[in-house]
């Protein structure tokens, strides 16, 4: 049923169709109207689940990590400090490969502190392990929320679903929320077999000696590959019920015949959607990837995507201090074996809330044609409000 | 397999000789044999073995002894998070795990939190099995204090056993806020300008009563009838419990690894470890000491606090004083002093045994 | 190789495949059962210790069996014995030694009330018999071993009733006649055991006979001989010797006059008639010992050899006593002796371990008396056994009672270094036994000895504190020549008194080393601990730690060199 709501109330809507067993979450902003939402779908009664009020992140995340390990279908969400918080915690869960679901509403990580939109807080535990999925409007958002669950179960694997801070999370838009039958018919009642389970108990956490170690790294990167045809096939299944695809792994649009190529992941893919509308073809064509799928990375589509593209124009909402773009050194990776590799556009763009003006799509065009510029940018940055000796 | 042959697979395995001279020389069991039987005869142990054989824990290990005190008045049917820490390495060295029940380890500081998450499942799925949640005093008084502070305001229905061996013994007896005043540790050694920990022994138990929870106590490994009285009394109670049990490590206090229960009986008579019980934050028990010894009896059977017995230093008086202070403060505060004379609730009358077994644990 | 588990997780108790028991280094735990105190100290050889653990378990009838197992005759020894074994009991330490004699005699009072059967196995029809004569104390036992040992015994008995020395030589106030008969008829109606009354050494039988006649001869004829007596001065001609006055009054019932008396000696015979005669009616009875009184710095060896309990109630009935003083010399009048001079001396023990007696020159001092009785010991009356006898005894080579000529033993006070009913009661036991070893040809018996266990390795943390059990006694008032003075003490005291038993040495199934095992290496197992505890080590797991053995409260658990 298509409805105007805000983006926060239509992903606790989704995770409540899902039935979790157990939420528990820490309020931080731009995470806090999805928790505050859950809170009142719990209180209301439309929601059966333990609600755990954790005192921090590092809680929350510890608790989500006992209840699925105790087969409990588990959901949590943060943002920002929440995530870092996390960290040691995100590791731990993936390490043990227990299949849970959280929503980051991506923002920017202190210092300065800034509680706008960026992508440094998903970046930094991009290692944990962990599935990572970027969502370019709140539809995609609530559509990917429900395969994660599916996804987890399936891989398991914990699934991060990444959706901007504020400019999802507080955002009206209209959306198709699907039934609560069509979730319950879809999405298969949460088994795991590793639990905790007084019949037949098993010890879990182990301590694993360098003899085995690197098999069970191993064992973790081969499940993120083996993962990859899961994500596609939930989105199959997903569309076939609903009529609407996330786009899955790696989503292309604009035109497809264009050589130039702009990748973005969340909502700078919808702004550049609206941009190169806008454009109306006046600064010319391009192809649209949206890179959905952030772990496990999907290579292998991204060449395929690119067949024929001159220029690719990388768009990052975080920064690696030192290297530049990660976004744009991990493509630039999976490109290195690709025969007419397309030339590499690496920008950083609405860092900590910097708002991105539909206009940057014209813009990022023209500046492929600056072939002095440096391979990786600030795009949007004045240096002008840098003293000299720091610019 | 008959009977006989199964005595005598296990007779071959223990040595024994046969019960009568006449018995005829038993058949050899093969070692594979004898060893099943063995895990057998285990099994028909009268009481729950949580925690079994083959664990790595030093020899004497006050924290093994507790653990497996725990677990069987607790099991069997329980589950349990772990905090990192010497118990959760012995334990569980893949692929062998020393635990018969539900059991597992996150984090350092994150045990109270998992054990939420896991009652919280057990509650969704409206299942009964009790959640147990185990730390050291690092784990505990420190790095997890936040989350146990949380798990207890959240009023989960978990007892958390804390094994208190006074320091942070897994990597090599570092301080830790449990540490007692003027023990010496690797990062509180004892020196020309130190004499050990300056500061004092946090006391946890009072701020986990007020956190105004049904039960808190302390035990001791000394007094195992009264440590698995306590848990079966917390296993009884729908909400969060605490149980936080004096653990002597060998290793790290210095003693022979013989003395484990020796020492930590002293702990109790001379008064610095109280057996204390409160109930919602209000002091309901306590273990009154028979004769009350001087701390000196407890502190030199530990080479941690060797120092304090340099005849040279005029230190060493002022902290043993110090620490009989400290002593004297709690036999005060708690009325630990008791009458003598043959009080079965006192600390004479717990360690009382008779033909067949504790004489306190008999009906 | 193993193969990884998702998430690397393991199954429940399988660290059971890792044997930590190669962690030992040097000790491991194992069972002693060291010989409590008590045990070492008895010379009957009972194991007090393994009876009262019976008692611990509610099971009187089980404790006499394991008793009489060593001793025949408790209802006996549990009046006249000096009961050494409470002198040894490490619970003395604590608060006070059991009341072991008490116990042993309520024992024994049960067994003739409830008609409980000796457990002895009748002997063949044609099993080996054995003579024995004397049927005191060292021969009737010594009649109930051979049986024990799968022989007949056939005793010899110079007197018309059997008994010897505890029918002659002890008043009725300590061991009434009703308890003797009844204790000795239900010994010597066992099936095995024939009895010839007035059958006299030398007179009826002679001991080449009976070589000839029986498979073994074992002699218990007992000291009916007093000693001479050798003091400076002149002896007063009506000098009546110990025993045999004593003997004489328990026949007739009275002594000769004589208000003011000394007695000479250190033993019970001299204990007794210090009170029989006190209470006959002498003023003033004084006894004169070479010996200590019990004290904490008494050295055990120079300890007056009495019943404790007598010498208390000797004092509490006014008899004197000078200790470390002997009779130097009788003053006479006439024939008739009128003083004595004492002088104080002391025993010291030399390098050679032969103790000697110093007296003090300047002590000497005199005592008023009409009446000076010697009880100073007694020798064998060597009516035919003077083939055997040897400066008044019959002088064996060893414990086992083998006299130079084959087959012939020698038990009780005839040895010459006894004095005591159970002393008496040991030896017709190792004389019975070494006498079976021979029939069979087998050589002497093995010496089953065990260390005894010092009360340094029990751990007293974990016993009770319990007070011994207070026996009533008749008053002072009241004590005459046929009630007996100490009382019983009953069944609901004794069954308390077993509770005391701290079990030196030996499992009381505590629980304590399953309790406190970090490693869960100790197994709690009544059908595999053949031992008589209830555990066995696990020594793939058992870490060698030491906790147990610190803490088994009896030192049943020892740490000792690995050795297997």
């Amino acid at each position: 049923m298509r409805e105007a709501i805000e983006g926060s109330l239509a992903i606790a809507r989704a995770v409540a169709m899902c039935r979790p067993d157990v939420v528990a979450a820490y309020p931080i902003t731009p995470q806090t109207h999805i928790v505050e939402n859950l809170s009142r779908l719990v209180a209301e009664g439309q929601m059966h689940t333990e609600f755990v009020s954790v005192e921090s992140e590092f809680s929350a995340a510890s608790v989500v990590l006992g209840a699925a390990a105790t087969g409990a279908r588990a959901y949590t969400a943060t943002a920002s400090q929440g995530v870092l918080l996390m960290a040691e915690v995100l590791f731990n869960i993936a390490g043990l490969r227990i299949p849970l679901v959280m929503t980051v509403a991506n923002r920017a990580v202190s210092a300065p502190l800034s509680i706008w939109n960026d992508h440094g807080d998903s970046m930094a535990v991009r290692d944990s392990g962990w599935i990572q999925i970027h969502c370019a409007d709140n539809q995609e958002a609530v559509d990917t929320t429900i395969q994660a669950f599916r996804i987890a179960q399936e891989t398991e694997l914990p699934v991060m679903v990444c959706m901007d801070g504020f400019v999802l999370t507080h955002t009206m838009e209209i959306i198709d929320m699907p039934s609560q039958a069509d979730v319950d018919g879809w999405l298969p009642p949460f088994e795991f077999d590793r639990r905790l389970d007084p019949a037949n108990p098993k010890s879990f956490g182990m301590l694993v000696t360098p003899e085995y170690f690197a098999e069970i790294r191993h064992a973790h990167h081969a499940a993120m590959a083996r993962a990859l045809p899961v994500i596609e096939a939930a989105d199959r299944d997903w569309a076939a019920l609903t009529g609407r695809a996330t786009g899955g792994l790696l989503a292309v649009e604009g035109d497809p015949e264009a050589d130039v190529a702009i990748i973005a992941m969340g909502s700078t893919v919808g702004t550049l959607r609206a941009g190169m509308a806008a454009d109306a073809g006046r600064a010319g064509p391009a192809r649209l990837l949206n890179l959905r799928a952030f772990r496990p990375f999907p290579a292998e589509a991204l060449r395929a995507a690119l067949a024929g593209v001159k220029h690719l124009i990388v768009i990052d909402r975080a920064i690696s201090p030192g290297l530049g773009g990660i976004v744009g050194a991990e493509v630039a990776a999976a490109l290195y074996d690709m025969p007419d590799r397309p030339r590499l556009h690496n920008h950083a763009l609405g860092l900590g809330g910097r708002d991105i003006p539909e206009t940057i799509y014209a813009d990022l065009l023209a500046a492929i044609k600056d072939l002095d510029a440096p391979g990786f940018s600030v795009f949007d940055a004045d240096l002008a409000k840098l003293a000299p000796e720091d610019r | 397999m008959t009977d006989d042959t199964r005595l005598s697979a296990l007779r071959q395995k223990f040595g024994r000789p046969p019960a009568a001279p006449d018995e005829p020389a038993t058949k050899a069991a093969t070692a594979t044999e004898a060893a099943t039987e063995a895990a057998t005869a285990r099994t028909r142990q009268p009481r729950f073995e949580g925690l079994v054989s083959g664990h790595r824990a030093c020899q004497g290990c006050g924290e093994a002894l507790a653990a497996r005190l725990v677990m069987e008045a607790s099991g069997p049917d329980v589950m349990v998070a772990n905090a990192t820490g010497c118990l959760e390495v012995f334990t569980t060295p893949w692929p062998q795990s020393a635990w018969r029940v539900p059991w597992i380890h996150s984090l350092f500081e994150n045990a109270p939190a998992v054990a939420s998450g896991m009652e919280a499942a057990m509650k969704a799925k409206g299942r009964n099995t009790k959640v147990l949640a185990f730390g050291g005093d690092g784990g505990t008084y420190d790095i997890g204090f936040q989350a146990l502070s949380g798990m207890l305001e959240r009023y989960h229905n978990i007892l958390y056993i804390c094994y208190d061996n006074e320091a942070y013994m897994n990597t090599g007896v570092q301080r830790s806020s449990s540490t007692p005043h003027a023990a010496a540790t690797t990062t509180s050694p004892a020196g020309k300008d130190r004499m050990g920990k300056r500061h004092l022994k946090k006391d946890l138990l009072s701020i986990i009563a007020a956190h105004h929870i049904p039960y808190a106590a302390s035990a001791s490994v000394a007094f195992p009838q009264d440590l698995q009285r306590k848990v079966r009394y917390a296993m009884g109670i729908e909400g969060p419990t605490f149980i936080v049990v004096h653990s002597p490590c060998p290793l790290g206090w210095k003693h022979a690894s013989a003395l484990t229960i020796e020492v930590a009986r002293r702990a109790v008579e001379c008064g610095l470890f109280p057996l204390v019980e409160l109930e919602r934050g209000s002091l309901s028990n306590i273990m009154p000491i028979r004769h009350l010894r001087p701390v000196t009896d407890y502190l030199q059977l530990q080479g941690r606090f060797s120092h304090l017995f340099d005849k040279d230093d005029p230190r060493a008086e002022r902290e043993r004083d110090h620490l009989q202070a400290l002593a004297d403060y709690n036999i005060a505060a708690f009325g630990l002093a008791g009458e003598g004379g043959d009080d079965a609730a006192d600390t004479g009358g717990h360690a009382a045994v008779g033909r067949g077994g504790p004489i306190a644990g008999r009906v | 190789m193993a193969v990884l588990t998702r998430g690397a997780y393991a199954d429940a108790g399988t660290s059971l495949d890792f044997k930590t028991g190669n962690w030992r280094s040097t000790d491991m735990p194992a069972h002693v059962h060291a010989a409590a105190p008590c045990h070492a100290a008895c010379p009957a050889g009972e194991d007090q210790q393994a009876w009262f653990a019976l008692l611990q378990q509610h099971d009187p009838k089980g404790a006499w069996c394991e008793l009489v197992s060593a001793n025949p005759l408790p209802a006996i020894t549990g009046r006249v014995c000096p009961h050494p074994c409470e002198t040894a009991c490490n619970r003395a330490a604590l608060e006070g030694a059991l009341a072991i004699h008490n116990v042993e005699r309520w024992l024994g009072d049960q067994a003739v009330a409830q008609g409980w059967a000796y457990p002895v196995a009748p002997p063949a029809v044609d099993a080996p018999v054995v003579a024995i004569v004397g049927a005191g104390p060292a021969g009737l036992s010594a009649a109930y071993h051979c049986l024990r040992q799968g022989l007949r015994a056939e005793i010899f008995e110079a007197l018309p009733e059997a008994g010897g020395l505890l029918r002659s030589g002890i008043p009725a106030t300590r061991l009434p006649r009703d308890v003797l008969d009844a204790e000795l008829a239900r010994l010597l109606a066992l099936p095995g055991i024939t009895l010839n009354l007035r059958a006299r050494l030398g007179r009826d039988v002679t001991l080449e006979g009976l070589r000839a006649s029986h498979a073994a001869v074992l002699l218990g004829p007992g000291c009916q001989e007093g000693k001479e007596w050798s003091v400076r001065g002149a002896v007063p001609t009506d000098l009546h010797e110990g025993l045999a006055l004593l003997r004489k009054f328990m026949d007739v019932g009275a002594f000769p006059p004589g208000d003011r008396v000394v007695v000479h000696g250190g033993g019970n015979t001299a204990m007794d008639l210090c009170r029989l005669m006190k209470r006959a009616g002498a003023a003033q009875v004084t006894l004169v010992t070479a010996s200590g009184l019990p004290g904490p710095d008494t050295d055990p060896s120079d300890r007056i050899n009495v019943v404790p309990r007598e010498l208390e109630e000797a004092l509490e009935e006014g008899i004197e006593i000078i200790p470390h003083a002997s009779i130097n010399r009788l003053i006479m009048k006439g024939s008739k002796v009128t003083g004595v001079e004492i002088v104080s001396l002391r025993k010291f023990t030399g390098k050679d371990g032969h103790s000697e007696r110093v007296s003090f020159g300047g002590t000497e001092r005199v005592l008023p008396v009409d009446l000076v009785i010697p009880c100073v010991g007694e020798r064998v009356s060597p009516e035919g056994l003077e083939a055997v006898i040897q400066g008044g005894y019959l002088a064996p080579e060893d414990i086992w009672g083998r006299l130079p000529q084959d087959g012939v033993f020698a038990v009780g006070d005839a040895r010459g270094d006894r004095g005591t009913v159970a002393q008496a009661i040991g030896d017709g036991r190792r004389a019975a036994m070494a006498a079976a070893a021979m029939i069979a040809g087998t050589g002497a018996p093995p010496l089953a000895e065990r260390p005894t266990i010092p009360a340094s390795a029990l751990n007293p943390v974990y016993y009770p504190p319990s007070r011994r059990t207070l026996v009533p006694v008749l008053p002072v008032a009241e004590r005459g020549f046929e009630t007996e003075i100490e009382g019983d003490i009953g069944t609901a005291a004794a069954m308390a008194e077993a509770a005391r038993c701290l079990s030196c040495g030996n499992c009381l199934a505590c629980d304590n080393c399953w309790t406190f095992c970090p490693d869960n290496a100790v197994i709690k197992t009544a059908e595999l601990a053949r031992d008589g505890s209830h555990y066995v080590f696990d020594l793939d797991y058992c870490k060698g730690c030491g906790l147990c053995a610190q803490e088994c409260p009896t030192g049943y658990i020892q740490m000792l060199p690995e050795t297997l």
